[in-house]
Parts: structure tokens; C-alpha cells; sequence
């Protein structure tokens, strides 16, 4: 009975963590574009307007919920459920510090891929069931954009798991610090397995990983449809894009599950490329810093640290970048990122067989 | 009943009905849709059947490929078409019909006959693979497993099949790519 409790409340654990995520990512989102244009941002609503998401929601959760005439009634009231299920379900895979993960799982990372694929039929559920034409474009250029940037993106993963020869994230995230049982080198040739810090993270064990890992965030702004790749939203084209019908609740949900893949994604490349729970600072001689800074608490703090300051350089990227049109974002995936994605994964395999 | 049994049925119930109704509605798009909860219930029975691989395998290659390309092609043919196939005559019975009523009714047979002639407690593989202590336990790595047969036993076919592939790649980039004016 016991396992059942624990698994209930990580279920619900998750799901609050990720509804006040969404609630604070608004709050940022808005101060630091006000910041970026040099506006005040909100300021009415408590100190600093820190309680104007809180508001928002609450006036969400009052508003009546419209079901266009002509819309098919069922797909349209489901599909926000399933966009937030295929994110929420996402967690369910991630390690947050040494020994603590919500399920304990072989394929961990081939799960998440599979998880968020779930998210385009969700988005495609949306833009069909609304009988919209602005949600229909938006949804079929949504969809689009996620399955072409899933190539690059899957091979950047590879080549991570070529080098890491596991799919479990937890020892994915153990081999890049001093808990790690194999030996890590920097660069390919310094042991680094007792010094730990940076030095182990998996963009220094091989260089290339950083193409990689650039790679993988360029990808997943495109999966999680945020500026530059926005194009399913873009508000001078298509209102709102997929979501141009919904009110109320089922309105928030889409936006929570934005919201959400942010930081799952921000995560993925985190524990990939980062370092995971892993501390950024070595074992200096007799000062053990490593050592110190490494456990559970710290595990979380680290990774939520590193995960919040990738969500933080997606925001800025959104508010410094004009959207791309949809030619050049097609040229993007698959001139650019997919060709450098194969040579990565090509030279990923060379550096395991000699290097390591 | 222990919770496995209890899961077994409830994701058999699942795919069951979800199937029964994407072949029985005249939605299209609601039975593509349908059509997903088939499929996630019958990743659940793989997953029961401890074949995690083959579950998300088939999340991956049919709820991310197979499904989305299906309702593209819906999005690209326009209401109109759509309306005109629901509004097709669809009488029980009818001479049309004889062919795929005979097929499946062929294949049903086929199915009880197995069914009942199998006896499956005691099949002679499974004893094998018991007796030379290959079979796959609860927590054994399955990944590895298949890794290491694709690319010493199966080399050969997973190579075709590559091959396949790429043909398929270029056959689509050649019809897509915009005509040269001679």
C-alpha cells in the first residue's frame, strides 16, 4: 500500500511543482520582457506585481468555457488535456538529485522522446477540433516544425548517448561528476573522476557535445513553439494560432503545458549536456569542493539552478529575436542542424572507440 | 486477481472498444484519433508483457510518424472530401462487402482455431528458453539485448531495411523537388 501513497503524491508533487512553475515563468517571462524593452512590466498587483499571475489564473478559472458552434465537441475539450498529460507524463523520467527519480527507468531518455511526440497529436487535436481556420494553419505549422526539428534533436541525443552508452538518465547524470564509477576525462585525455566540477560535464568530456548541445536548445525553442520559432502563434498572422479558441481553464492548461516544456526540455539538455545534479565546482587539492557541494539537497538546488538559467536565456532569446519565416526555418533544420547533427553523432562514435 | 491481471484486463478492455469504434464510426478524423487510444493501450500490454522497447517503439513510430502523417493528409484534403465519405450509403449487407467478410471471417477462424489449440502453459520455446536460462526476467536489460542481435544476427536484414529506407527518402525528395523548364 505504502508504494501506492509514494507514487500518488510524486504524481501530485510533480503536478504542483509544474502549476507553480508555470506561475512564476509567466511572472519572469513578463518582467524580463519588460526589461529587455525597457518598460516597468506589471506593478499594480502586490509588491513588484508579483501577484499578477496569481490573479490571472484566478480570473481564468472563472471564465465561462466556449465551445464554437461548428467545433467537434469532444476533440476540442480534450485536447488540452492531452497537450499537459504528454508534458506532465515527461517528469516522470527526469532525475533531481542521487538516488532521487520519480521512476527508475532502462529507457528513460527514449521514453521522454516518445512522450513528447504525443504533444503534436494533442496540438493537431486543438487546430482540427476548433474548425478554425487560424488554428487549423497554426496547428498543421506547428506540427511541422516539431517533427522536422525532432531529427536534429534525436541525433544530438544520440551522440550524447553514444559517448554516455546508456538511455537511463539517472546514470547518464551519475557519469558526469565524482559519484561517477567509470573513469571521466576531460577532453579526452585528463582524469578528471576524482576533481569532478565542470570539468566532467559532458560538453567538456567531448568537445563536439557542444555543437551538440547548441544544436539540442536551437531544437527544443522549436519544439516547444517559443520565438524565434513561434510561427504556430504568430500573433500578427493567425491570432493565437492553435489555441485561438479556447477560454477559461482549458486556455491555461495550454498555456501551463507551454510553460512546462520549457523547463522539460531546459532539463533534458541539463542532465544530457550539463552535468545534471552535478556540482559546478572541482576538488581544488585539499579543498573538496565537490565533495561538499554534491548530495541530495544539493542535487536539487544545482539542477534547478542550471535548468532556471536555460529557461532564462530562452526567454531572452524570445525577446531579442524577430520569428523566422517558415522557409528559413526549414532551411535551418535541415541545411544546418541536421548535417551537423550526423557529423556530431559520427565523430561521437570515433571519440568512444579511441578516445575513451 | 492480482494488479497485473487487473491491468491486463483493463488495457485489453481499453484497446478493444477504442478499436471496435475506430472501425465502426464514420468520422474519419475522430477514428485517427480513436485510433491513438488503441495504440497507447496496446503499448500498456507490450509494457505488461515486459517489452518496454516495443511500447515505446511503437509510441514513437506510430503516434509520432504513422498517426500525425494520416492527419496531415486529412488537413490537405479539405472538409468537403471528408463530408462526402460520411455521407456515403453504408448498408450491413451488401455485395461489396463479400470479399472482406469472407477475409474476415477466414481470419477469425483462424484465430479461435489457435486459440484453442494452443496449449499455452506448456509451450515447447518457452520451455526452451527457461531451460538454457535465456528468457528475459523482471529486471533484466532488454536495450542491450537488441542491440547486440541487430547488429551481429539480424545485420543482414536490418541493412535491407536501411537500404529500403533511403530509397524511400530519395524517391520522396526526387517527387517533391520542383520541375527543371526544359
Amino acid at each position: 500500500m505504502n508504494f501506492y501513497i509514494t507514487s500518488f503524491g510524486i504524481g501530485i508533487g510533480l503536478f504542483a511543482f509544474t502549476a507553480l512553475f508555470a506561475l512564476f515563468a509567466v511572472y519572469a517571462e513578463r518582467k524580463v520582457s519588460a526589461f529587455i524593452q525597457d518598460r516597468l512590466g506589471p506593478m499594480e498587483t502586490g509588491k513588484f506585481g508579483m501577484l499578477q499571475t496569481l490573479a490571472d489564473g484566478l480570473k481564468l478559472i472563472q471564465k465561462e468555457l466556449i465551445i464554437p458552434a461548428a467545433a467537434d465537441k469532444y476533440l476540442f475539450m480534450l485536447a488540452p488535456a492531452i497537450i499537459f498529460l504528454a508534458v506532465y507524463m515527461g517528469f516522470a523520467a527526469m532525475p533531481w538529485a542521487p538516488g532521487l527519480e520519480p521512476t527508475h527507468m532502462n529507457l528513460g531518455l527514449y521514453y521522454i522522446f516518445a512522450i513528447i511526440a504525443i504533444e503534436t497529436l494533442g496540438i493537431l487535436m486543438a487546430g482540427w477540433g476548433s474548425n478554425n481556420k487560424y488554428s487549423i494553419l497554426g496547428a498543421m505549422r506547428s506540427v511541422a516544425q516539431i517533427i522536422s526539428y525532432e531529427i536534429p534533436a534525436g541525433f544530438a541525443l544520440i551522440s550524447v548517448v553514444m559517448i554516455a552508452q546508456t538511455l537511463n538518465m539517472q546514470e547518464i547524470a551519475t557519469q558526469q561528476g565524482i559519484l561517477s564509477t567509470e573513469s571521466i576525462k576531460f577532453l579526452g585525455f585528463w582524469d578528471v573522476s576524482k576533481i569532478g566540477g565542470f570539468f566532467g560535464w559532458n560538453i567538456f568530456r567531448a568537445p563536439h557535445l557542444i555543437i551538440a548541445f547548441v544544436i539540442y536548445f536551437i531544437a527544443s525553442l522549436a519544439e516547444s513553439n517559443r520565438a524565434p520559432f513561434d510561427i504556430p502563434e504568430a500573433e500578427s498572422e493567425l491570432v493565437a494560432g492553435f489555441h485561438t479558441e479556447f477560454t477559461g481553464w482549458r486556455f491555461a492548461f495550454v498555456f501551463f503545458s507551454e510553460y512546462s516544456m520549457m523547463f522539460l526540455v531546459s532539463m533534458i539538455s541539463v542532465i544530457l549536456f550539463l552535468g545534471a545534479w552535478n556540482t559546478p565546482l572541482p576538488n581544488i587539492g585539499s579543498v573538496h569542493l565537490a565533495a561538499w557541494t554534491t548530495g541530495t539537497a544539493w542535487g536539487i538546488i544545482w539542477i534547478v539552478i542550471k535548468t532556471l538559467s536555460l529557461v532564462g536565456i530562452q526567454m531572452w532569446i524570445r525577446w531579442t529575436l524577430p520569428r523566422l519565416r517558415v522557409d528559413q526555418l526549414m532551411n535551418l533544420c535541415w541545411k544546418v542542424l541536421t548535417p551537423l547533427a550526423f557529423i556530431c553523432m559520427l565523430i561521437s562514435g570515433v571519440w568512444r572507440l579511441w578516445l575513451m | 486477481m492480482n494488479i497485473a491481471q487487473i491491468l491486463f484486463y483493463l488495457m485489453s478492455f481499453i484497446t478493444l472498444t477504442s478499436a471496435i469504434f475506430v472501425a465502426s464510426t464514420k468520422n474519419l478524423v475522430r477514428s485517427v484519433f480513436m485510433f491513438f487510444i488503441t495504440l497507447l493501450g496496446l503499448a500498456g500490454l507490450y509494457v505488461l508483457s515486459l517489452a518496454d522497447f516495443v511500447a515505446i517503439t511503437q509510441v514513437v513510430i506510430y503516434v509520432g510518424g504513422i498517426l500525425v502523417l494520416i492527419l496531415f493528409a486529412f488537413m490537405l484534403s479539405g472538409k468537403e472530401t471528408l463530408d462526402a465519405i460520411q455521407k456515403q450509403k453504408n448498408q450491413f449487407i451488401s455485395a461489396n462487402k463479400a470479399a472482406s467478410v469472407i477475409l474476415a471471417v477466414l481470419f477469425f477462424v483462424v484465430l479461435i482455431l489457435m486459440i484453442f489449440k494452443v496449449d499455452v502453459n506448456n509451450l515447447v520455446w518457452i520451455k526452451k528458453a527457461i531451460g538454457q536460462n535465456s528468457d528475459i526476467k523482471l529486471n533484466s536489460n532488454m536495450t542491450d539485448n537488441i542491440g547486440i542481435n541487430l547488429m551481429t544476427r539480424y545485420l543482414l536484414p536490418f541493412e535491407a531495411i536501411s537500404i529500403l529506407l533511403m530509397m524511400a527518402l530519395v524517391g520522396a525528395a526526387h517527387l517533391s523537388r520542383k520541375e527543371q523548364r526544359q
